[in-house]
C-alpha cells in the first residue's frame, strides 16, 4: 500500500476510535491530531468525554498518573491537567508554550522550593500543586476557552 | 578562693551523680539518653541566597560513609515536613572537600533522580552519607547530591520541565532535609511500574540515562526514618513571634523522636491528631466551602497557601504573587479532618494581613497568605511560629498511636 495512503488510513482509524490510542500525549494549543501523533510518552490509556462545549479526554498511566486534555470546538487543546506521584512531562505537554513556561519560571524572584505556584505570562496560565508523591496542576489558553466555561471546571 | 567556688558550683551536681550511681547500683546501668535537640534558626538564608521568607534552616553533619574525617557540617539546609530525603547542593559538599559515593544499580549504572519543586527541579544522583544531627546519626543514608557543578550526566529532556533549581541561589539554601510523614521520596510508585515513571534513572559513564525503577531501600529516604533511635517522629518547636510584621531571625528547636525520651512526649490530652494518607496528606475545607482539599502542615512552605480567589495577589513590591488583602487583616478559617483511625477534626482561625506593611528585610512574618490556583491547602511556616508540630512517620508507633500522622 502506498504509504501516504496507510497514514491517511491509520489517522482515519485511530481519529474515529480513541480508545485504540493508548499511547497518547497532546500539548497545549496542539490539535487533534497531535493528541493521537504525540505517542509513547506515558504509555496511557485514554478515555474521552463528549460535552456540549468541549471534549475531554483523559489518559490514565502507570501508577496512577493522568493527564487531561480539553479540545474546544475548533479541535484545539485549550486546557490540560495532571495528577499523579510525579510531575509529567510538561515540555511535552505544554507544546510550544513551554517556553514561556520557563521563562516566567527562571524569571521567578523567589525560585526554589514551591508547593503551590501560579504563573500567569503571554495568554498562558499554569498553575502546580502538590509535594513529592502527589503532584497536581493545570495549564490553559484563557483566550480558547469556550465562552461562559468557568475555569473551574478545567479539573 | 577560686577552687573553692568551683567546688561550690559543682557539688550539687556531683551530690546528684552519687545519687543515681546509688540508684543504678541495684540494677544495670541505664545509658545515658541521646541527646535529641538540634537548633533550627528562621533567618535571612544563606550568603548566596540572601531575603529568604519564613525559611527554617538546620545545620546536617554528613560524612563519608564509615570515615570519621570526611566530614562537613552544612548550615542552612531547609527544615522541610512536606518532603521526605536529605538533597544537598554539590558545590556545598566541595567546599567542605566531601565527595559522597554514588549509589549504583544492579546494572553498574549510576542511579540519579529528577526532583519536582513548583519552582523547578533538581538533579543529581543518589549517593550514601553517614548523616548526623544532634546526637542522633544514621549511616549509609541514601540522598540526592543537587549537581549544580554538573559533575554528572546532564538531566533528561524529559527531567527539564522549567527551569532546575540545584545551585544555592536558585534553591534558596544550601540543601532541603525532608522531615515529613513519609519514609522514601517516591515509595512504592517508582518500585513496579510498568513503565517506570520519569523520576528515578540509570546513567551510563557516557551520561545517557533511562528512567527505571528502584527499591524502597535504594531510593532518597527521611534520614529520621534510619535513626538507631528517635526514629518514629519529630517535633519541631518554634516560639511565637516578637512583631507579628517581622522578626530579622527566629531560633527553635527540631526534637527528635515521639515519647522516646522525657523532652518528646505525645500529650496526652489537648492534642489535635491527623491521620494522614498514603501520600501523606490529611484533608481541609477553606472558609465554609464545600471543597475538600489535600492537605499537610509544611515548613518548607513560607506561608499559609490555599487557593481563594476573592483575594487580590500583590501585583508589587517584594510580596508579588502572596495575597494583599482589600482589608487587611482578613480573618478566615480552615477546618482539618484526619484521614483513617485519626479522625479529628480541628477548626482553626488565622489573618491574612498586606505584606507592604511587613517589616522590610526581616525573615519571619506571622500573617502571610499565597498560592493563589492551588488545589491544595498547605499549612506553612506562620502556622508554625506559637505551636509545637508533631509529626508521625509510617510504619512507626509513638506511644499508642502509629504514623503517618500530624499533631498539635
Amino acid at each position: 500500500m502506498h504509504r501516504l495512503a496507510l497514514k491517511a488510513l491509520l489517522i482515519l482509524v485511530l481519529g474515529t476510535n480513541p480508545l485504540c490510542a493508548s499511547r497518547v500525549q497532546a500539548a497545549l494549543g496542539g490539535d487533534a491530531a497531535s493528541v493521537l501523533a504525540d505517542s509513547a510518552e506515558m504509555h496511557g490509556i485514554m478515555q474521552s468525554t463528549p460535552l456540549q462545549q468541549y471534549d475531554i479526554h483523559e489518559i490514565t498511566a502507570a501508577s496512577d498518573m493522568r493527564v487531561s486534555e480539553f479540545l474546544n470546538r475548533e479541535g484545539i487543546v485549550f486546557a490540560v491537567t495532571w495528577s499523579g506521584p510525579v510531575v509529567p512531562d510538561l515540555q511535552r505537554l505544554l507544546g510550544a508554550h513551554f517556553a514561556t513556561y520557563s521563562r516566567a519560571l527562571a524569571a521567578l524572584q523567589r525560585p526554589g522550593l514551591h508547593r503551590s505556584l501560579r504563573i500567569a505570562s503571554d495568554g498562558l496560565i499554569v498553575e502546580f500543586a502538590g509535594h513529592l508523591r502527589a503532584y497536581n496542576g493545570r495549564a490553559y489558553l484563557p483566550a480558547l476557552v469556550p465562552s461562559g466555561i468557568p475555569t473551574a471546571d478545567i479539573r | 578562693m577560686r577552687l573553692k567556688s568551683i567546688l561550690a558550683a559543682l557539688l550539687p551536681a556531683m551530690l546528684l551523680a552519687a545519687c543515681i550511681n546509688n540508684n543504678n547500683s541495684k540494677g544495670s546501668v541505664a545509658p545515658p539518653p541521646v541527646v535529641n535537640v538540634l537548633t533550627v534558626i528562621v533567618d535571612g538564608g544563606p550568603a548566596a541566597a540572601p531575603g529568604a521568607i519564613n525559611h527554617a534552616y538546620v545545620t546536617v553533619k554528613v560524612c563519608v560513609p564509615g570515615s570519621q574525617s570526611q566530614c562537613t557540617n552544612v548550615d542552612h539546609v531547609l527544615l522541610d515536613t512536606g518532603s521526605f530525603g536529605l538533597r544537598l547542593v554539590r558545590s556545598v559538599l566541595d567546599a567542605g572537600m566531601v565527595t559522597l559515593p554514588a549509589k549504583t544499580d544492579a546494572q553498574g549504572l549510576t542511579i540519579e533522580e529528577c526532583v519536582h519543586f513548583g519552582g523547578g527541579q533538581t538533579w543529581g544522583p543518589v549517593a550514601l552519607a553517614d548523616v548526623t544531627m544532634a546526637g542522633e546519626s544514621a549511616a549509609k543514608v541514601p540522598v540526592q547530591v543537587m549537581d549544580d557543578t554538573a559533575a554528572g550526566a546532564a538531566p533528561p529532556a524529559n527531567c527539564v520541565s522549567g527551569a532546575l533549581i540545584n545551585d544555592v541561589a536558585g534553591f534558596g539554601a544550601n540543601g532541603v532535609l525532608g522531615v515529613g510523614v513519609l519514609a522514601q521520596d517516591c515509595g512504592p510508585a517508582c518500585v513496579n511500574a510498568t513503565t517506570p515513571l520519569p523520576f528515578y534513572y540509570g546513567c551510563t559513564s557516557a551520561g545517557t540515562c533511562t528512567a527505571e525503577n528502584i527499591a524502597l531501600a535504594n531510593q532518597v529516604t527521611n534520614p529520621v526514618f534510619l535513626f538507631a533511635s528517635e526514629n518514629n517522629g519529630i517535633i519541631v518547636n518554634l516560639p511565637n513571634l516578637i512583631n507579628a510584621n517581622g522578626d530579622s531571625s527566629v531560633q527553635g528547636e527540631l526534637i527528635f523522636g515521639l515519647s522516646t525520651q522525657t523532652d518528646n512526649p505525645l500529650p496526652a490530652t489537648g492534642l489535635t491528631l491527623l491521620g494522614a494518607d498514603s501520600n501523606g496528606d490529611f484533608t481541609a475545607t477553606y472558609n465554609g466551602g464545600t471543597t475538600v482539599m489535600h492537605a499537610l502542615i509544611d515548613s518548607g512552605t513560607g506561608s499559609y497557601a490555599f487557593d481563594d480567589p476573592t483575594i487580590p495577589a500583590c501585583t508589587s513590591g517584594s510580596f508579588v504573587g502572596y495575597y494583599c488583602p482589600v482589608v487587611p487583616p482578613q480573618s478566615v478559617f480552615a477546618v482539618n479532618r484526619g484521614v483513617g483511625m485519626n479522625n479529628a477534626v480541628s477548626t482553626v482561625n488565622f489573618a491574612i494581613a498586606d505584606p507592604n506593611t511587613f517589616v522590610p528585610n526581616a525573615a519571619a512574618f506571622a500573617n502571610l497568605g499565597g498560592g493563589a490556583g492551588s488545589r491544595n491547602f498547605t499549612w506553612g511556616m506562620p502556622f508554625f511560629y506559637g505551636r509545637k508540630i508533631y509529626i508521625g512517620i509510617e510504619q512507626r508507633a509513638a506511644g499508642s498511636v502509629t504514623g503517618p500522622f500530624y499533631a498539635y
